[in-house]
């Protein structure tokens, strides 16, 4: 195709005001910053990411696979790595999880040739001369649930660190916007909680990646280009979760995002990903996006739905009842939807996304069999739990009815069954932001007790209870509504089912035939699973495929937990993290 | 899924399917002989081997186990035979083990190490294989990946590697091929004399066999205990590391003189660094995990003495359960058991691993083996 194959770009999607009524790339004026992409100069904002800039510019095509396909931002929050770049010296990073710096010259990752030794040797060492800090409580993810157990825990009296992946708090509900911004009520409300968590002392690391939790509390972490090992009294797990996987015909291809990508690069870094889009899943978020990206200049050509057209009375009056603002909110989005035109489709799905010469098509089957031709597909099909490190450690799981997924399980207190270790959020079942809050405030308090400090102040607890509980119900009502038609997405025997691997469904079912019956020896024998996303997405594939075809699939039933969580070079292990 | 009811009889029952079973039962089915393998794992064996095809004698074994060096170089002369074996195999089942033949350097940061490499250098040459001495600016030319810190080495060329993942899928489709009946997850709970041979009690019913082999690794010493032998044998969970891919660099398969490294390259360019650092068995479910120590001891020395490693991301780390004996393999009949053998391959027992099961396939099929392993037999353990 002609400009995918050929060029390995697409006209750029350029930025809000420019999005509408240009097709010239983006001239980007005012604060911007330049930095190079295979050699050709691109604009960029500070404080964006790369993957915004790279997409804003329409450089779709980030990385070629060792079997020589094209790659994009996918996930766009640092799980897939599949906008891997390089930059200068340093191979494989994730354009997502990057911020951009003048100068920088980026290339497509698997196009550089060896390796090259570093100018120095950082030397031999041995966990003994590795950096240890031993906080009271350490809380991992810095999203709704994380940023309110670090409050609760603080407010206790805990010396408290609240480690995050990305360069800002607020994880993916309360993304903060890089120009520190806040487009509306959501990411004030955020900004407002952060601002309370960093207020009450609590140590924030951003930028730090928690790769490991080995036994008895005790977790390996990555920042500033360096290692450290942490080790606290009580720890709080919110690693939230990510997008489910939608296996058809295409959805590899750069261009195709999930909804949660999309929304990052316009609530944080005011970028559309294309002028047109076209928003596929089930759920309320793609709603959102979909008013969002519209009400930002995107020609939106049609937001595709799982679930039946909502009408029940007795649901929505349950939900309004619950939570009275969330529904206002949702109603509001549906109306700009509307507003704007957009065919909201239900009861229909994606079945393949193929290239054209200007962009992508998409197919859609259901209530409505039709295609849509866009720059952008976004598949927003729910969400998995990211329960990775409680369960290297050991924590039980259980399946989750919602996604049929495993959710680590908690008890009292939202303690795990590994001692001081606490779950709350997503991580431990899909309930959503305003359960994870609550969640937190219970769990920051209990994990600040469990350090040896006194109870927070009853009243809060009591609040967060009743909160919690109330939530509980909104979501529940949210979800019956939003009940999908289809579960599973039609891939086909030459779909790609395991990304980082580049394996087709036909390649799975052919070990399975040979014998192969469960996730481990399937693993073995096809290397499903063992590429650098760590089985996130193709683990979850092959848990239904065998789930349907009536193997047992337990909570060890799954790909081993496998360390590290994420990728971490290898150098990094030898340095300490630079302040 | 349910588990496949055992058959009530069998010519022979091969216990345990990783490297050994697997290859022997092969061997004994192409013969024609009705062959069951029974493995408690699923698939069978455990079959976490990181792929190196080790010939030369390990530091990390001469400086652990001295006492068994004895033992080690009495079997040395099979290591060469059997990685060239390993070759034969892939031939002649026309399959891909990802197999390289590019030698095997053992590296020295002193000389004081350097030293101790051309002592062993010159016994190993003594025994058979062919190894020798590179200084430093032989490596420039041999090796230049490797980091200054190195001042020479020791080169093996019967050394390589090759990929598992490839060799033990190649290994069960050739014994599927030939007829072999596989039960995974079936436990051998114990194994007596009956008419006409054996009895082997499972956890999934009983076989009555003419020939039994026990191939179970660690798995074996419950079996031969109540036989009267008492292998002095315990699973040591090793620590494994592997990267993304990234262009060929590393040519061969890389040790230390002194440290606990292995480091190779697949030919799919992932890196694989591993070696000899420990893991932990850590649960009720004999479940290896990886420890932190591990980790940054064996990675950082990696990117020590391999510097352009350092860039490179780490993906995954595993343990796998080695299984080591008393330095050279247990191979052969038990004595008084007429119809009872033993394949255990000993030191680096994944190189060791198909020679191994072709030498005890010719004893039980009353053929010559065509090397003398007597020395391997496991009279040696008898109380």
């Amino acid at each position: 195709m002609q400009s995918g194959k050929a060029g390995g770009e697409r006209l750029p999607a350029g930025t809000a005001s420019q999005a509408s009524n240009t097709s010239s790339p983006s001239p980007d004026t005012g604060s911007g910053m330049r930095l190079t992409f295979e050699g050709e100069s691109v604009a960029a904002r500070p404080g964006e990411s790369l993957a915004s800039a790279l997409t804003a510019a329409g450089k779709l095509h980030l990385r070629k696979t060792p079997k020589g396909t094209d790659r994009g931002v996918f996930c766009g929050m640092g799980v897939c790595r599949d906008c891997l770049v390089d930059i200068g010296e340093r191979r494989n990073v994730r354009a997502c999880m990057t911020k951009v710096e003048p100068g920088m010259e980026v290339r497509r990752a698997g196009t550089g040739g060896p390796p090259r030794a570093p100018k120095r040797d950082a030397g031999f060492r041995l966990i003994d001369e590795v950096t240890t800090d031993e906080p009271d409580v350490f809380v991992i993810g810095a999203g709704p649930a994380g940023l309110s157990a670090a409050l609760a825990a603080r407010q206790a009296g805990a010396r408290v660190v609240l480690a995050d992946e990305r360069a800002r708090p607020g994880g993916q509900f309360f993304k903060q916007a890089s120009d520190g911004a806040p487009l509306d009520a959501q990411q004030e409300e955020g900004r407002a909680l952060i601002d309370r968590v960093v207020g009450a002392g609590v140590e924030l690391w951003p930028e730090t990646l928690v790769w490991g939790g080995f036994g008895p509390l005790e977790f390996a972490v990555n920042r500033g280009g360096g290692t450290e090992i942490v080790k606290p009294r009580a720890a709080v797990y919110a690693a939230g979760a990510y997008e489910r996987p939608w296996p058809v015909p295409g959805w590899t291809l750069p261009g195709v995002m999930t909804t949660g990508a999309a929304q990052t690069m316009w609530r944080s870094d005011k970028r559309l990903a294309g002028k047109r889009v076209l928003v596929a899943g089930n759920g309320p978020l793609n709603l959102q996006l979909a008013a969002e990206l519209s009400a930002g200049g995107a020609k939106v050509v049609a937001v595709v739905e799982t679930a039946r057209k909502p009408r029940t009375i007795a649901k929505a009056a349950a939900m309004a009842f619950s939570a009275p603002g969330l529904v206002a909110q949702g109603l509001r989005y549906l109306a700009t939807c509307m507003r704007a035109g957009i065919p909201l489709i239900y009861r229909s799905h994606v079945t393949k996304i193929s290239e054209n010469a200007e962009g992508l098509t998409a197919h859609i089957s259901g209530a409505a069999e039709r295609s849509f031709d866009a720059d952008i597909v976004c598949l927003g099909y729910g969400f998995i739990a990211s329960g990775e490190l409680p369960r290297a450690m050991g924590a039980r799981s259980a399946r989750d009815p919602l996604s049929g997924q495993f959710v680590v399980s908690t008890g009292p207190d939202h303690e795990t069954s590994v001692p001081g270790l606490f779950a709350v959020g997503d991580c431990t079942g899909l309930n959503g932001a305003r359960v994870a809050l609550a969640q937190g405030t219970l769990a920051g308090a209990a994990a600040a007790k469990k350090a040896g400090h006194a109870q927070a102040s009853n009243a809060d607890l009591i609040r967060a209870s009743a909160a919690l509980r109330r939530h509980q119900r909104f979501q529940r009502a949210l979800w019956s509504l939003y009940a999908p038609t289809v579960t599973a997405a039609p891939a086909t025997p030459e779909t790609i089912v395991c990304r980082c691997e580049e394996l087709a469904l036909a390649d799975v079912m052919a070990a399975y035939d040979q014998g192969y019956r469960t996730a481990g020896p399937i693993k073995q024998r096809t290397r499903m699973g063992m590429g650098p996303c760590q089985g996130r997405y193709c683990g979850v594939i092959l848990n239904q495929l065998l789930h349907e075809r009536g193997e047992n699939v337990d909570e060890y039933g799954g790909f081993a937990p496998r360390h590290p969580a994420k990728p971490f070079t290898i150098g990094s292990l030898a340095a300490d993290p630079a302040e | 899924m349910s588990v496949t009811p055992v058959p009530g009889s069998a010519a022979v029952v091969v216990v345990g399917g990783g490297v050994v079973g697997m290859s022997l039962a092969a061997f004994l089915a192409d013969e024609g002989r009705e062959v069951v393998l029974l493995d408690a794992g699923s698939p069978a064996g455990s079959t976490a081997n990181a792929g190196s095809l080790h010939v030369q004698m390990q530091s990390r074994f001469l400086r652990m186990y001295p006492e068994q060096v004895p033992a080690l170089e009495s079997g040395l002369h099979l290591y060469p035979k059997a990685v060239a074996f390993w070759h034969e195999l892939e031939a002649s089942l026309e399959a891909d083990f990802g197999m390289k033949m590019t030698g095997g350097l053992m590296v020295a940061e002193t000389a004081e190490q350097l030293d101790f490499l051309r002592h062993k250098a010159e016994r190993e040459r003594k025994l058979g294989l062919d190894s020798h001495i590179l200084e430093r600016a032989d490596l420039d030319c041999e090796a230049p990946y490797l980091g200054p810190a190195v001042i020479g080495a020791e080169l093996c060329a019967n050394e390589g590697k090759l990929n598992p993942l490839q060799a033990n899928a190649a290994l069960r489709a050739w014994a599927v091929r030939a007829g072999v009946s596989i039960h995974d997850r079936v436990k051998v709970t114990g194994i007596s004399g009956a008419e006409g041979g054996f009895m082997v009690e499972t956890d999934a019913g009983q076989i009555r066999a003419g020939q039994v082999v026990i191939a179970a690794a660690y798995g074996s010493r419950p079996l031969l205990e109540p036989l009267g032998l008492s292998l002095a044998i315990e699973a040591e969970p090793l620590h494994v590391n592997i990267t993304e891919q990234a262009e060929p660099f590393i040519g061969h398969l890389v040790q230390h003189a002194e440290r606990p490294i292995t480091l190779k390259q697949f030919a799919s360019g992932h890196v694989v660094i591993g070696g000899g650092w420990p893991a932990t068995i850590s649960n009720d479910r004999f479940h290896p995990s990886v420890e932190l120590a591990s980790i940054i001891g064996n990675a950082t020395l990696a990117q020590h003495i391999v510097p352009a490693v350092s860039g490179l991301h780490i993906i995954r780390t595993w343990a796998g359960l080695n299984t080591p004996t008393d330095g050279k393999g247990i191979l052969g009949p038990v004595e008084g058991y007429p119809g009872l053998f033993v394949a255990l391959p000993g030191d680096a027992g994944y190189t060791l691993g198909p020679l191994s099961a072709r030498l005890v396939a010719e004893c039980m099929l009353g053929r010559d083996p065509g090397e003398d392993i007597a020395p391997f037999s496991v009279s040696r353990f008898r109380t």
